[in-house]
């Protein structure tokens, strides 16, 4: 019997909640993965695109879904609420109410029919109530699970006894009036709370005029407005009149950094989302007129700030500081915006459409549920975690991630949810598995050298596909063809008699390849695959006709051409089946141990995470004490003790059995692949060692800027803020008075050379400010900005600051403060600092005590050696590129290593915390498998027909091929290879192939679409 | 720049540089045209004692092979080899080498202002020597002789680049001047800074070269317009590669079709008793060998960009067609998209294995 | 010849989107032209040059390659590729003076399946005003 406790419960199956479960899943873990809506996926599916990178949001979160769906670890429960979660940490029974669905999923086809029938047209919740839908229906259309579910607070029958459309019209008798709602216990050993946020409700805000003017809308709203596939198929229209607007006003803030409403926290995420938005709906429209009203911009992520460069310098997107007070609305439906400038000036604008910015709050009902779990909420609603321990709630064994514990955006959940899963592994007993253990070995048919025996399917799909295309005449076409042993047609080829059928008929006639024409293969060739898996032929020796979503139902109206093009498209995939060959999955061993590079707070709390889970940890260091950055950080704004926690943590790195630190050490040369990799180490005194491991983490730091600016380093008096937070620590302060202490930001950040924001200097800043205040009372603060980017719940530390009487003035990059010694022969002289006042439109001048610079976080030099060794990516700015910004934010593409810290991009210790545990817990996939198996679809070289080249070195992102330059030709890393064929088709002499895409089979695909010649040409 | 100025014509200086560098050691090796003794056939030359270099004619405008081609994998022998190669077989080496099909590590690249090479028939009929008086007129006075190469009246590209040495061989010549050599590299610098002549500073005068720099975009414009007019459209490809016979020996003697085996020579290639059942079932008709087009179509696609248009594949076609004035035109457009020049500069990345964020906003 | 011409496109559509995408266009039941002949391929990087060449001369009327939009790439940088070979292919087309607008690259996402209509349908029509494809009536390619 499984060990039950070896499972784990993950709430709310949104982005966080789906890579939970997914860490979770790969490291052998049980997952059940509980959703309230119809469909996991959580907010992502709504949005159009995503900053910086204008990725497709659907595009990107798909394969995630589908991945999540099916993994045989991972149980979905949908619709369904958590009530209870009673035991102790280790050992928790969870009570989990799964609502009725009143449509059998194992039934359901997703046909659809059922929806187009119901008389019943209700909201659409998806795309913000800017369509309707039906009270049976999809959440979205690329829900997953697909199957129907019906809504019982509008369904005719449910409600009032009348109806029944969905059930005469079903055709799999799939709808069960009679279905009851569920209550089950499953017994866990930890669980992760991701129940994400909900989007402000500017209903209150009567300035603004929301539901009452039609033209105003919330940036959600509006996001469905952009999207190709929302209401309005992207075309983005006003709904007072259905013309395109020309201007449109984002007006941020709306819901956040508001005391008035007791949300004095900073969304963190909605500047990037308007400049987004901007961006895209400029792209949509060139001649459109973009503005976006703000206090501060905050673009504090890495690359944001480029991004928000591009908006304003590229795109032209106008950004006006001001404070819009109050939106009228003139007859034909356009706005006008009154707002005041930073001088007090009043202006009056018009604009065709205002998106308004809405913040992120917590979750409808997050009270209710921490009542029932027993967690605390901080005062805004959000679940409390404290600094050090970020992903944790109040309650030992209940993890946080995602928004639910503050603002987050996409790859910050990410972070935390991989984060999350290294706390909820260490409460498993986690043996390292094997990946094809428990599934059913099944001895394989030689097929090899036997002459393809074909077996077609059509599937009619109910009426899908046979309503349209004659279904007999395709399966009857397909017996002509070469090679084609057997062909019928079948009324559902996914359902558990067909598939046993399928099996059969392998059987009785000898098949050894077997094409089923029907649905996707995107949903439908991972079933069919087990199938005849089961029969005992290699899965890849199965192809799949796409004569549904790519043809009945695209072409409805057209029943002949529909037929005609099912015809080719069985024909072409017959041709391609002809000459697919058994693919192996090969296994790749994996080293259990782990080499963690860096020993700052990053690099200890991977190396932890991993070595709580029972890897052996190298944790590197070049210095010969541990901690970096962190030595020189004695606040928290929220009182905690940054030096104790750093004690502890050494202390636990130092007697950790599992943990191996090297310190004074230098990497030399690293070789290998994932699983593999070998790593040549010089210590101190130059002995040289060679270690063997599993995975790399990469947490090599950053550094403050050395900076030559506003006198520093020629005056006594001009310090950084890390000396000056060591100064507040020591209570050293310089002789005489402290009086006048001015503050500049953004030093040697946000400019040439360093287009990027250093993130935590503001909210750094305002601590120190703090603290200078509670041990200085008389000082007077200046402090010169460019943006406060005091973001998510620094925001309110920021405001008291404000409150206290500093005095802010923001300057602009022509516009620096000027600096001069007051005694230019006296390096103790204090600094004359010239302020511009943007308020007053004047210079301020102060003859400063102290001048305390926030020079920018460079990241280390050392990263290019460490990147070309291990072949990965830095970005312009020289930090690690992950494999991707959004959703791999630890990974590269290179499989096995992993990146977190400030080598990452610039960011604060609960940030570090969080990105060093997803580290270690991505780590920890890879490490808790004794192996894993190669794509099945990857790149072979032919050696004799190989000129070595390196056409496809070049090409390939994973650095799975390289030339061997003794024998002068191309090698492939099995291991490494993700199959997208890219250097196929780099390779001039046709070296290369891509198993299961071999230029022979895709041939033998458009060969078969060959067009007869028109008669009589000779 | 460097330069030596030998009191003697080119081809006698250019003999002397050879000597000086295989006799003081500097090489182990001189790689040049020679004429075969007695029997006015002309080869390609490997020389490693000094005695046969008198047989060597590292000017003449003959190429019985693109140089580039043999010198890959001698490049790579670890021996020291000084190569006379014309500026198209210079580039077209530089093409392999990023190719991974030699290196320019071991090599004295020596190469000349040219005046363009006789076609291979003009060649197979020995009558080189005797063309040579008249080549050597006209050259020298920055014009086009009639009876070079098609592809050599229009190329542009006759002053070489970034060869380690230089000799000046085409142009107009002011009487007396002598051989001019230009030193471009340290390497050059050092092997030769015994070498006898007259050492100073000099640069190649490009005024020289104007008149035939002019003459030759002419003669291109002409090629290529003609080339346009009849090889147009699906039909105009019908006519001019209709005549193919498939014998692909325009791709072996390609100095860019560096594989060891053509793809399109390949068993990828070379269908089996259903296909051509499947063709003929619905065409009724099918030349053989099959994929004529394709294969000069793919051949475009692999190369063009890179093609130095040193007129090798038009000279070997047994039944005449252009294919040097097409894959050079079309090379010209392929190579400009991508603002590559073939053979300009060793670390300048091939186009196809590069991308730019940004480019091609038309597409897509 | 009075028969109708009923153009036929050759479609490589990548699996990540813009195969995901046609897919949504008949989820959504976006109805669009029967000439469009899908047929996935793992990433637009995989389609070898002489595959658009190969389609093309084997009479296709139009040759579409779809690929998800640049930076959006499954793997990574796939379709960077994908534009620098298409653009070459393009070139050689034109440079011959062959009809260069039987090639097509699109970037279609995978939730862009309006825009997968739309294209299918403009290309066809595009298609269809050209006529065929004259190498359906050679036999010497």
């Amino acid at each position: 019997m499984k060990n039950k406790k070896n499972s784990v419960l993950v709430l709310g199956a949104g982005i966080a909640g789906i890579q939970a479960s997914l860490d979770l899943a790969e490291m052998g873990v049980e997952v059940h993965l509980i959703e309230g809506t119809p469909t996991i996926g959580g907010r992502m599916p709504q949005l159009d695109k995503t900053f910086p990178t204008n990725d497709c949001s659907m595009c990107i979160l798909s394969p995630k879904m589908s991945e999540c769906a099916r993994h045989s670890l991972i149980t979905i429960h949908i619709m369904s609420n958590l009530e209870e979660v009673s035991g102790t940490p280790g050992d928790f029974v969870c009570r989990v109410i799964e609502r009725a669905k009143y449509v059998d999923p194992v039934k359901c086809v997703s046909c659809g029919l059922c929806e187009a029938k119901c008389p019943v047209k209700i909201d659409d919740e998806f795309d913000m109530g800017l369509r309707k839908t039906k009270a049976i229906s999809r959440y979205f259309l690329q829900s997953i699970p697909s199957e129907y579910t019906i809504n019982p607070n509008y369904c005719l029958f449910l409600t009032k006894g009348v109806c029944k459309l969905c059930e005469k019209v079903c055709p799999t008798g799939a709808i069960n009036y009679q279905d009851k709602d569920r209550e089950i216990d499953i017994n866990v050993g930890a669980v992760i709370l991701a129940t994400g946020i909900d989007p402000f409700d500017p209903i209150g805000f009567g300035q603004f005029g929301y539901h009452r003017y039609s033209n105003v809308v919330t940036s959600l709203e509006f996001e469905r407005m952009l999207s190709a596939s929302g209401p309005f198929g992207g075309h983005v229209v006003r709904a007072s009149d259905e013309k395109p607007p020309k201007k449109i006003a984002f007006i941020q803030c709306v819901g956040s950094r508001d005391e008035s409403i007791d949300k004095n926290y900073c969304s963190s995420a909605c500047c990037m989302f308007a400049i987004k938005q901007s961006i895209i709906a400029k792209e949509h429209s060139k001649e459109l007129d973009a503005s976006i009203f703000y206090m501060d911009i905050r673009a504090f992520g890495k690359d944001f700030d480029k991004y928000y460069d591009k908006a304003e310098n590229h795109y032209g997107v106008n950004f006006i500081r001001s404070k819009v007070a109050d939106i009228v609305e003139l007859p034909g439906g356009s706005l006008e915006l009154r707002y005041t400038f930073e001088n007090g000036d009043i202006q009056l604008e018009v604009f065709d459409l205002v998106v308004l910015s809405i913040g992120l709050q917590p979750r409808k009902g997050s009270r209710k549920l921490s009542e029932d779990l027993d967690i605390r909420l901080n005062k805004y609603g959000f679940c409390h975690s404290d600094t050090f321990h970020p992903l944790e709630t109040t309650r030992p064994g209940i993890f946080v991630c995602g928004a639910m514990n503050g603002p987050k955006d996409i790859p910050e959940s990410v972070v935390s949810a991989s984060g999350a899963v290294a706390g909820a592994v260490k409460l498993l007993k986690l043996e390292r598995h094997d990946v094809s253990k428990g599934e059913e070995e099944v001895i394989e048919k030689d097929v090899i050298g036997e002459r393809p025996r074909v077996g077609v399917f059509v599937c009619h799909c109910g009426i899908n596909i046979a309503g349209v295309v004659d279904v007999k005449n395709v399966a009857e076409m397909a017996k002509g063809l070469k090679n084609v042993e057997h062909s019928e047609d079948v009324m559902y080829a996914c359902s558990t008699d067909c598939l046993e059928m399928i099996k059969e008929r392998i059987e009785e006639h000898d098949l050894n390849r077997v094409v089923v024409a029907a649905c996707t293969p995107r949903t439908h060739e991972p079933l069919f695959r087990d199938t005849i898996s089961g029969a005992g032929l290699n899965p890849y020796l199965f192809e799949m006709a796409n004569i549904r979503d790519q043809c009945s139902w695209a072409h409805m109206n057209e029943p002949e051409k529909a037929t005609a093009k099912s015809r080719d498209l069985v024909e072409m995939a017959v041709g391609k089946a002809r000459n697919l060959t058994p693919l192996k999955r090969l296994p790749i061993s994996i080293d259990p141990e782990a080499l963690v590079i860096g020993g700052g707070l990053a690099g200890m709390t991977s190396a932890l995470a991993i070595a709580d889970a029972g890897h052996d940890v190298y944790l590197v260091e070049k210095e010969s004490v541990l901690g970096g950055n962190m030595r020189d950080i004695f606040f928290n704004l929220d009182g905690s003790d940054p030096q104790q926690f750093l004690a502890e943590t050494i202390e636990r790195i130092e007697n950790h059995p599992g943990i191996r630190v090297l310190m004074d050490s230098n990497i030399g040369e690293i070789a290998g692949f994932v699983g593999n990799f070998r790593t040549m180490l010089t210590n101190g005194s130059g002995e040289q060692e060679e270690l063997t491991h599993g995975v790399v983490v990469v947490a090599t730091g950053g550094s403050e800027h050395k900076t030559s600016e506003y006198l520093y380093g020629r005056s006594s008096r001009v310090i950084t803020q890390k000396e000056f937070e060591r100064m507040l620590h020591e209570e050293k302060f310089p002789p005489g008075k402290l009086r006048e202490v001015v503050f500049v930001q953004c030093v040697g950040s946000r400019e040439e050379g360093r287009m990027y924001c250093s993130r935590v200097c503001c909210s750094k800043s305002v601590k120190n400010a703090r603290q200078l205040q509670s041990k200085k009372a008389k000082a007077n603060i200046y402090f010169a900005y460019r943006d406060i980017r005091t973001y998510g719940f620094s925001e309110q530390y920021y405001s008291d600051l404000r409150n206290s009487g500093a005095l802010f003035f923001r300057y602009t990059p022509g516009n620096k403060p000027e600096v001069e010694m007051v005694h230019p022969d006296d390096p103790d002289s204090r600094i004359r600092v010239t302020l511009f006042d943007p308020v007053l439109e004047k210079d301020v001048v102060v003859d400063a005590d102290l001048l305390v610079l926030a020079p920018a976080i460079d990241p280390p030099e050392e990263n290019l050696k460490l990147a070309k060794m291990l072949k990965i990516p830095l970005n312009s700015d020289g930090l690690f590129l992950e494999a991707h910004v959004k959703l791999r934010p630890v990974d590269f593409a290179t499989d096995g290593i992993f990146v977190c810290g400030l080598a990452h991009s610039p960011k604060d210790m609960s940030e570090s915390i969080a990105q060093a545990k997803a580290a270690g817990s991505r780590a920890l996939t890879f490490l808790k498998k004794n192996s894993i198996l190669a794509e099945g679809t990857i790149a072979q070289v032919r050696k004799d027909r190989c000129s070595g080249c390196g056409y496809c070195e070049d090409v390939c992102a994973y650095a799975a091929i390289e030339i061997d330059m003794e024998e002068g030709i191309a090698v492939i890393n099995d291991a490494l290879c993700k199959g997208c064929g890219a250097c196929v088709a780099s390779c001039r002499c046709g070296a290369l192939d891509l198993r299961g895409f071999t230029n022979e089979q895709l041939f033998s695909v458009f060969d078969s679409l060959e067009i007869e010649a028109v008669e009589g040409i000779l | 720049m460097s330069s030596i100025t030998i009191e003697k014509s080119a081809s006698k200086g250019i003999n002397d540089l050879l000597r000086h560098l295989l006799s003081t050691g500097k090489v182990d090796a001189v790689l040049a045209m020679r004429m075969m003794p007695d029997t006015g056939a002309w080869d390609l030359a490997l020389v490693t004692d000094v005695k046969n270099l008198k047989e060597l004619k590292p000017l003449a405008p003959v190429m019985t092979v693109n140089a580039s081609q043999v010198l890959s994998n001698l490049s790579l022998s670890g021996k020291k080899i000084a190569a006379v190669l014309k500026p198209c077989e210079l580039r077209a080496f530089v093409e392999r080498v990023k190719r991974e099909q030699g290196s320019l590590e071991n090599l004295f690249t020596i190469s000349h202002t040219c005046g363009g090479v006789f076609p291979l028939d003009l060649v197979a009929e020995g009558k080189v020597d005797r063309l040579l008086p008249k080549y050597e007129k006209v050259v020298s006075a920055g014009e086009i002789p009639s009876n070079i190469r098609d592809t050599c009246k229009a190329c542009e590209h006759f002053i070489p680049m970034n060869a380690d040495i230089m000799v000046s061989a085409a142009g107009e010549c002011k009487p007396g001047e002598g051989c001019m050599i230009y030193l471009n590299s340290d390497k050059a610098r050092e092997a030769l800074s015994e070498c006898t002549g007259e050492h100073g500073s000099a640069v190649l005068d490009s005024t020289s070269l104007e008149k035939l720099a002019t003459a030759r975009a002419r003669e291109r414009e002409k090629l290529f317009s003609s080339i346009e007019k009849d090889c147009s459209g699906l039909d105009g490809l019908v006519n001019i590669f209709g005549k193919c016979v498939g014998c692909h020996g325009c791709s072996r003697v390609c100095p860019i079709c560096y594989c060891t085996l053509c793809d399109f020579e390949s068993i990828n290639f070379d269908y089996n008793l259903p296909y051509f059942e499947e063709h003929l079932a619905r065409k009724g008709a099918l030349r053989l060998p099959p994929d004529t087009m394709l294969f000069h179509m793919g051949r475009l696609t692999h190369m063009s960009f890179s093609c130095v248009g040193c007129g090798m594949c038009s000279d070997v076609c047994p039944v005449g067609i252009p294919v040097a004035a097409v894959f050079s035109r079309t090379g010209e457009s392929t190579a400009s998209i991508f603002d590559y020049l073939p053979g300009r500069d060793v670390t300048e990345e091939i186009p196809v294995m590069i991308f730019k964020e940004e480019e091609f906003p038309e597409l897509g | 010849m009075n028969k109708e011409f009923k153009p036929r496109i050759t479609s490589f559509l990548c699996k990540w989107c813009s195969y995901t995408g046609a897919d949504l266009a008949g989820t959504s039941r976006l109805q669009y032209s029967t000439s469009i002949i899908p047929l996935q391929v793992m990433c637009s990087s995989r389609v070898d040059p002489v595959f658009l060449l190969k389609a093309y001369l084997s009479g296709s009327d139009g040759v579409l390659l779809g690929g998800c939009h640049p930076g959006d790439c499954h793997y990574e940088t796939g379709n960077y590729h994908t534009r620098r070979r298409f653009a070459l292919v393009k070139e050689v087309f034109e440079s011959l003076g062959l009809e260069s607008e039987r090639l097509k690259l699109s970037w279609i996402s995978a939730s862009e399946g309006p825009k997968f209509a739309r294209v299918a349908n403009e290309y066809t029509e595009e298609i269809r005003k050209l006529g065929e494809n004259p190498t359906r009536k050679s036999i010497f390619l």
